[in-house]
């Protein structure tokens, strides 16, 4: 695949009408490699092979069947009968298959743009969202896409110029079939697109529906036994099966409305069919005179063609589905990521400013909530010279998280924050991510080995360096009883171990770093005071020489920090804590104003 | 093939609505087949006669107008009965089982990843929905069609149907066949990829603060990239082998259309048949491979159905955790607990916990505390029942867990597990999981008691307010305690509450601790915790080291 998503011109927008309009799906194709003209040009040389063939067959079964020829002169034209259909198979084989790779190659580039726009949106942006939507976007909504290329488009090329180039052929043949050809083929797709307009609003509920389902499975998938304790196993279960009975009952619309289209379509058709053999019939019986001199190998032809003439018609209705379901699924991936989903990110780039030293340095920081109801921070400032370590309590919800992610840029902020005397916003990101950790409040492990979930924090880690953090971040307290130790598994959700555990993994991640600065969102939540103890001694050895701030919960922790701060009303106030806290010597470190 | 049949009992209540659609899949071929061969048979005829002998043609031109009137009804009927009757399949399917989803919980200790879960769930069932339209409904009709013609044929053309007859069976089942075996192997690695690629996403999606702040985005990315690449050339080959073998089919069907009319053109030039019979034969035999080209169209999906079925099958079947007695004692009211010498152990030789006993009286409040991993979780899930211990008897009200129905042990006995989740639902249905027909009244009580009652006043629409996934427009510390609220809800006489203050601030640690006696008013409390417990907040305490259990200080 080219790195499309650093030209400019490769983004389409996906914003409100341009994503219903096929335009916009139909953009993609650009991304669908060279042999995607194969896909479209192979059918079309197929419908040629197919008049040969229907020529020669008509012309085999005249020499026989009126001329009486002896079978055996036949041989030759057998053979040429034989041959074409063979180089038709072929044909329209290498044109399916040219298809199918250029659907695929357009998947890989929306779900990777798709994904790379997601890492590069700002982490409180998932929050709000379902993760089961999200995923499901990216899995099924984007296979939704293959069939528009793979199939719908090729079939409405030849829907376009197959019925036209048919009719072209039956012309010196027989004019007055010819103008039945062209006057009944144009109108069917306009008795589809009737119907079709019913079909797209259906078929986009449908596709809501879908991702809704998606989405309640995962949910209460992840709290299954908590349902299950409560005795909800049957209502949970009965809810499931009216969430699926109402997809069923959109799916069925869709359905009836596209079977209704293909319904209308056979009966012109058949139509067609029958008024040409109606017609041929007639004339031979000389009850028709507008062309007397009609031979039978002619009259044959025509009537074999009859039916082409409308398969690619009937060929575009069976995958008129492919159209609507992925212009749905592309309406549904814009609800989810966002109108310009497709666009390269607009603010990527940062800028090339470094911090200078570990001093943290904030002013007048106010952040609301995501829909700027709530002011969580209020004008806070705060300034921690380099090497300070900082404890922050604060109630629940009273706004600890948010400032420490407007702090590790996590949360787009004002220009209120410098870190070693550059402003936040224009620090490089590589640099900024080099130069901070920060531990979330719920880590999350992956799949894989304990040391592999730890060398997140850096990759080529040797496994004595790993080990070393594994033992600083408390993670040896458990990871030694383990069967296979730091190489011991884990799961998705980080299976087998508590939201403790889990903790001090993701703490490890941050020792395996060198940051001048250290952001941790309740490192020790879910310990008891003595692996607590242990686990602050390993952080305070870290931290020595880095300027580190701790929001949590615990006064124990907090009593080892150089100073304590509180947050509430959206500021934070100078705490002395009880007889520990104002016995420990200050590093200048404090609350401007 | 063996797990689809497995699913007999789903089909049965739909049987009449597939027959139908079974039976209008038949006509919609025959009629299909009819039509060409009486309109081949008509022209011929017609061409023939125009020497001026007499000719009826109204007979003829009605039978072609008649077949294909019937073929388009019959198609619209058979479409919608087909996938009517499917759908309706499916979503019993879906609830059949989530129903056995719920013994088996919690699935994780199965093995099962939670995006793999979430992937066999919605995307095996959908692969299952046209299983029947693609393949059984077309293989009824071919064969009922290839009768028919094969017995035209022996009529006028004996020696054809020696060809026919293996030549429309290769093409409808021998290709269809090899072909599903063929795509088995790879539509099994193609539905592990995608749920791979779900598990990627996912990754990166609810490890998004991790890749960030660890600087790995782009190693994100990349492994997402590689997921789609590999889901990507799996799904090409897969669509290359339908490709395969539906040329293949199509150059059966040219093959015998080729040798027919050979054997044809010798035929009529013996003068062992007649020009119109040879033409309508030819047309009908040509229309009856149609139904051959549905089937192979379809191996694709036929194939990835088998795996999905099979690995449906394969939660289906998985054994519970734990089982009910066969003949289950009532549970006696009553609100003690006791562990008798009591062991557990996940793997053999590695315990959890090493004989502990421990008696609750009815109404009393006891703390477990210890360190992360000294078995306090497993205690909380013996209690629960998630799990048998692997010696010694866990009671309640004096009845062995074992041997009463889990419905009734989970009606006595409540949890706050330490992962409780917040549904992506409203607040009050969040709620209503702990006790369904609970009063606003008595919720607003329970919110009060876990004191989280004016941040949901708080929120847009109160009760009525629509929490995100995870529950996310909650802070963590909210949404502990409106799990805690849910619990507190519940009538169970026995409260579990494993750290219900995770997440809290001390304030509001300490002072819901104090409260504990009133918020729980004659409840038995068992409480796992690390904080440190106000005086009177429990009767007990008692300590877990290393899987055992030693009382610490009896306050009461």
């Amino acid at each position: 695949m080219e790195k499309s998503t650093d030209d400019p011109d490769a983004g389409i927008a996906l914003a409100g009408r341009s994503a219903a309009d096929p335009l916009a799906l139909a953009a993609l194709r650009r991304h669908a490699g060279r042999a995607y003209w194969l896909a479209l040009a192979a059918p079309l040389l197929a419908g040629v092979l197919l008049v040969a063939q229907a020529a020669e067959l008509a012309g085999i079964l005249e020499r026989a069947v009126v001329a009486g020829e002896p079978p055996a002169t036949l041989v030759p034209a057998l053979a040429l009968l034989a041959l074409t259909m063979l180089a038709r198979f072929l044909v329209g084989a290498v044109g399916e298959r040219a298809g199918i790779r250029s659907a695929e190659r357009i998947k890989l580039w929306l779900r990777s743009t798709l994904f790379a726009r997601l890492m590069a949106a700002p982490p409180s942006w998932a929050d709000s969202r379902s993760s089961g939507a999200l995923s499901t976007a990216l899995v099924e909504q984007a296979d939704a896409v293959e069939g528009f290329f793979a199939r719908f488009y090729p079939a409405m090329i030849q829907a376009a110029l197959l019925p036209i180039a048919f009719a072209a052929v039956a012309l010196p043949v027989d004019w007055l079939v010819a103008l039945l050809f062209l006057v009944t083929a144009p109108l069917i797709p306009v008795f589809m697109a009737l119907v079709g307009w019913g079909a797209q609003a259906a078929t986009e509920r449908q596709a809501e529906a879908l991702s809704r389902l998606g989405g309640r499975f995962a949910d209460r998938l992840s709290g299954l036994v908590t349902l299950k304790l409560f005795g909800r196993a049957e209502a949970e279960t009965a809810a499931m099966r009216a969430a699926g009975e109402e997809l069923r009952i959109r799916t069925m619309r869709v359905l009836r409305i596209a079977f209704l289209s293909s319904a209308v379509l056979e009966f012109f058709a058949a139509l067609g069919v029958a008024g040409v053999a109606l017609y041929v019939g007639l004339t031979f019986l000389g009850l028709v005179g507008v062309h007397p001199g009609l031979g039978y190998g002619a009259g044959l032809f025509l009537l074999l063609l009859a039916p082409e003439v409308y398969n690619p018609l009937r060929l575009l209705a069976a995958h008129y589905h492919d159209r609507a379901a992925a212009r749905a699924a592309m309406i549904e991936i814009a609800r989810q990521f966002g109108d310009d989903a497709l666009l390269p990110p607009a603010t990527a780039a940062t800028g090339s400013a470094a911090p200078a030293n570990g001093d943290i340095l904030v002013a007048g920081l106010t952040l609301r909530t995501p829909d700027g109801r709530r002011t969580v921070l209020d004008h806070l400032d705060l300034a921690a010279p380099a090497g300070a370590a900082i404890a922050i309590l604060g109630g629940s919800g009273g706004g600890k998280t948010t400032l420490l992610e407007a702090l590790a840029r996590l949360r787009l902020s004002d220009g209120a924050i410098t870190l070693g005397g550059a402003g936040l916003a224009v620090i490089d990101e590589a640099t900024l991510r080099r130069d901070l950790a920060f531990l979330p409040q719920r880590p999350r492990l992956f799949h894989g080995s304990i040391a592999d979930n730890i060398r997140l924090g850096r990759p080529d880690a040797p496994d004595a360096d790993v080990a070393r953090a594994a033992i600083t971040a408390g993670v040896g307290l458990f990871a030694d009883g383990l069967p296979d130790g730091l190489a011991t598994m884990i799961g998705e959700k980080g299976f087998g171990l508590s939201g403790g555990e889990a903790q001090r993994v993701a703490l490890a991640r941050i020792y395996l770093r060198d940051p001048r600065f250290i952001l941790l969102d309740e490192p020790t939540a879910h310990l008891d005071a003595a692996t607590e103890a242990r686990v602050a001694d390993g952080l305070l050895v870290f931290a020595e020489g880095r300027t580190l701030l701790v929001a949590t919960h615990s006064l124990a922790l907090a009593a080892r920090m150089d100073e304590v701060l509180r947050l509430a009303g959206g500021r934070l106030l100078p705490t002395p804590l009880g007889a520990r806290g104002g016995a420990r010597p200050a590093r200048g470190s404090g609350v401007i104003a | 093939m063996n797990a689809i049949l497995s699913f007999r009992p789903l089909f049965r209540p739909h049987r009449r609505t597939f027959l139908t659609a079974l039976l209008l899949a038949t006509l919609t071929l025959a009629a299909g087949t009819a039509l060409l061969g009486t309109s081949g048979w008509f022209i011929t005829a017609a061409a023939l006669s125009a020497a001026g002998v007499a000719f009826n043609i109204f007979g003829p031109s009605s039978l072609v107008r008649g077949f294909s009137l019937i073929r388009i009804l019959a198609r619209y009927g058979e479409r919608v009965a087909g996938h009517q009757a499917t759908l309706r399949f499916l979503s019993d399917l879906r609830a059949w089982l989530f129903e056995r989803l719920f013994p088996r919980a919690p699935l994780s200790a199965a093995g099962l990843r939670h995006g793999d879960l979430v992937s066999r769930l919605v995307a095996d069932v959908d692969a299952l929905d046209s299983f029947f339209l693609v393949a059984v409904a077309p293989a009824v009709a071919v064969l009922a069609i290839g009768s028919i013609v094969a017995g035209l044929l022996a009529l006028w053309l004996p020696v054809a149907v020696l060809l026919y007859v293996p030549l429309l069976a290769a093409a409808a089942f021998a290709i269809p066949i090899i072909a599903v075996r063929h795509l088995g192997a790879s539509g099994r690695h193609a539905i592990e990829a995608s749920a791979a690629l779900r598990t990627a996403a996912l990754d990166g999606i609810a490890g998004h603060r991790d890749f960030v702040v660890n600087g790995a985005g782009d190693r994100a990315i990349a492994s997402v990239a590689e997921a789609a690449r590999r889901l990507g050339r799996l799904r090409t080959d897969l669509g290359d082998t339908v490709v395969s073998a539906a040329t293949i089919a199509q150059g059966l069907a040219g093959l015998c259309l080729v040798v027919t009319l050979c054997l044809g053109l010798d035929a009529l030039h013996a003068g062992r048949l007649g020009g119109p019979t040879l033409v309508g034969l030819l047309l009908a035999v040509a229309a009856s491979f149609e139904a051959a080209a549905m089937l192979v169209r379809g191996t694709a999906r036929i194939g990835m159905g088998l795996a999905a079925a099979d690995r449906l099958r394969a939660i289906a079947a998985m054994p519970p955790a734990v089982a009910d007695p066969a003949m289950p004692v009532p549970l006696p009211t009553g609100s003690e607990v006791a562990f008798r010498d009591v062991s557990f152990a996940y793997a053999a030789g590695r315990p959890v916990l090493e004989g502990v006993s421990l008696e609750v009286a009815p109404g009393r409040r006891i703390a477990v505390t210890g360190a992360s991993g000294s078995g306090k979780s497993t205690l909380v899930a013996l209690l629960l029942r998630l799990a048998d211990p692997t010696a010694g008897v866990v009671t309640v009200a004096g009845a062995d867990l074992r041997t009463v129905r889990q419905a009734d042990l989970h009606a006595r006995v409540a949890l706050l597990s330490q992962d409780a989740p917040v549904f992506m639902d409203t607040v009050r249905a969040n709620l209503l999981v702990g006790r369904p027909d609970a009063t606003d009244a008595g919720l607003w009580q329970a919110l009060e008691r876990a004191r989280i009652a004016d941040a949901i006043r708080a929120l847009p629409g109160g009760l009525d307010a629509f929490l995100g996934e995870g529950g996310r427009t909650l802070s963590t510390g909210e949404g502990r305690r409106l799990c805690l609220a849910r619990a507190l809800l519940s009538d169970a006489a026995i409260l579990v509450l494993d750290e219900p203050t995770g997440g809290l601030d001390h304030e509001t640690e300490q002072a819901f601790l104090a409260d504990l006696g009133a918020a729980t008013a004659g409840r038995t409390v068992i409480l796992v915790t690390h904080a440190t417990l106000p005086a009177g907040a429990v009767d007990q305490a008692w300590r877990l080291d290393a899987g055992r259990l030693a009382l610490m200080e009896e306050t009461a």
